[in-house]
């Protein structure tokens, strides 16, 4: 029998709601900073920190079976070189116009999928969570989602949408953006940005794909978000360059099918050296056209944070939201940044000083001290 | 002529006062972590940057010159592997019972060292800095914390006493606590921990040798701090273990000459394999003695920064603040230690401003 939701489960209209009053805190592949990737407990370890959403990446088993997972091959973040039982699926594939080689996820069904385990992609990272979870499907995730405390909105990507539907056929000829879409209506997802219905299950899709995208704007009103790569990278299905994804022409033509842009930071404030030079103007086009920013990826650690910011992680949220002006941040620290938009923020969550009490405790000690 | 402060430096007590209500924002060798280390530079970014402290090491050069340095070798910091006019320089001395072969700063002059160009230590760090600034002398350093906008305390060492003592000579048999005092005095710091004097020019003075603080006891009052290394470490003069030096009975001894201790942190809590363990009770014993605590160091980056913090450094500075409770904290970060107590502390320097804002707004909510 298929899985549904249980009455239970889903917003009833007491878990603390979506903030939309600052930039998102969007926990990049989970809290990866700290446990691997795309893990149950990568969502968890987030949705403790505060983060506003959980990202993930779709990609498709052999059987047709979505799941969470980065990369089109599993040799990175798995411990696929150590099952010699596996040793015989190794398969070279044409990718984005790239030939790669390695295990690739539509070579084998869930049941073998899910009796890998999944390994932090990162050497300075904390490796003790090695071979301890397993790769978790769409449906898995969602749940995490729906089950927390509070209201979690749920990001997840179209992944290589050309890639697997050459790989993976579905009955009645159903595409990868079909099955995916029919996912998040399955669990209730639906309305347009801010709406009723999405405030009470905030979700974003984003994908590379502008076909994919501009395809499931005819399937559903959900808010979509178009990722943009590095200015050398084409996009994967139309081949169209960076600058022409990026000019107000397209802008203009996009923002009929999504809320927002999705670009690699390192293309909205240059990089040389592992120092940022000047800002483009990407932002301020983009929010003329009244599309969103959500640049990917902030992380806390050299070699990823330039050295305009001195190894502090906080000096760079406070650059990106102060003065580039950004509207979320897809972060694999998303304690690090809840905790710089609390400190910093004048509207905190718990602001004590909004008890009368509180408040006049706070005159009675400034009083005081000249007494 | 000898060089002395101008009537115009020193505090004039316009300055904006040494904050004592929270712990000390040290910047260990400057901000070090952004410039090389003990450099004029980095001694100024880290006075914009908030720090209550900068903290150097003094060595002496050949010629007796006190000058802010590090390591016993210039091999690590400098570019004294590019001269090969000092090729020849090449030495090897026991230093703490280790031979240790490179090039010493006491084998230099004031002008050779000065000649050299300090670069950054560690190679994940910003390297653009590197060739293109000098040593200083420790005069340099204290006119840089009396020429700062506000009051900036100096944390000087006393680096290496029994080495500089065998290696360097001074007239009327001085000996290098002797010429670090007479610098101190020289320059108008005087007073115990926390009087008018001290808040006016504030410095502590460190070492990890004890017999060079019981010494200099008789010489000045100014605070002292005790430094303490690893726990396999024993002392440089006395020989004594880690586990002497910070038994309940030392510290008995030791706090009628000192305010306070300065362990290396991985000793007050143990780490195993990058994650900290269980806090050992140096700190509650060292407070039950009222001595203060200031480990040393703290850095932004893997692989200093434990797991436990989810590399992230602001949750090491919590760790440390609220749940160890230290009274100081050696930083090569300053910034980002100062931001996090501005940002954390309910004490922030415009809160009548903000306050009364805030009674505005709410009175402004029933009109």
């Amino acid at each position: 029998r298929p899985l549904y939701p249980l009455p239970s489960k889903g917003d009833d209209g007491n878990r603390k709601p979506l903030q939309t009053f600052r930039p998102y805190n969007i926990a990049h592949r989970g809290s990866n900073g700290e446990l691997p990737e795309e893990t149950h407990p990568a969502y968890l370890r987030a949705i403790e920190e505060g983060a506003d959403f959980i990202e993930t990446d779709i990609l498709s088993s052999k059987d047709g079976v979505l799941v969470c997972f980065h990369d089109v091959t599993l040799d990175n973040t798995t411990d696929i070189a150590n099952r010699t039982e596996f040793a015989n699926r190794k398969r070279t594939y044409e990718v984005q116009g790239e030939n790669m080689t390695g295990f690739f996820t539509v070579d084998f069904t869930l049941k073998e999928l899910k009796s890998l385990r999944v390994k932090q992609r990162c050497s300075f990272r904390d490796q003790q969570f090695n071979g301890k979870f397993q790769i978790i499907t769409f449906e898995e995730f969602i749940t995490i989602a729906l089950d927390a405390p509070r209201v979690v909105g749920i990001y997840p990507e179209i992944k290589n949408p050309v890639f697997i539907n050459q790989h993976v056929k579905w009955s009645h000829g159903k595409r990868f953006e079909d099955k995916f879409v029919e996912t998040l209506q399955k669990y209730g997802y639906k309305g347009s940005y801010l709406s009723k219905d999405w405030l009470r299950q905030p979700v974003f899709i984003q994908s590379f794909a502008p076909t994919s995208l501009v395809y499931i704007s005819n399937k559903t009103d959900l808010p979509k978000v178009f990722l943009i790569d590095d200015v050398t990278v084409p996009t994967q299905d139309t081949n169209q360059s960076y600058w022409e994804i990026t000019s107000d022409e397209y802008l203009e033509y996009i923002k009929q099918y999504v809320v927002g842009i999705g670009p690699w930071k390192d293309t909205v404030v240059p990089v040389v050296k592992n120092y940022m030079t000047n800002p483009t103007n990407l932002v301020a086009r983009a929010h003329a056209h009244n599309l969103q920013v959500h640049p990917y990826t902030y992380r806390n650690e050299f070699p990823f944070l330039h050295f305009n910011f001195s190894q502090d992680p906080y000096m760079e949220y406070d650059f990106w939201i102060n003065k580039i002006g950004v509207d979320g941040l897809f972060t694999d620290f998303t304690g690090s940044l809840h905790r710089y938009q609390e400190w910093t923020s004048n509207r905190k969550d718990d602001d004590d000083d909004k008890t009368e009490s509180n408040l006049l405790h706070k005159i009675a000690l400034l009083v005081s001290s000249y007494e």
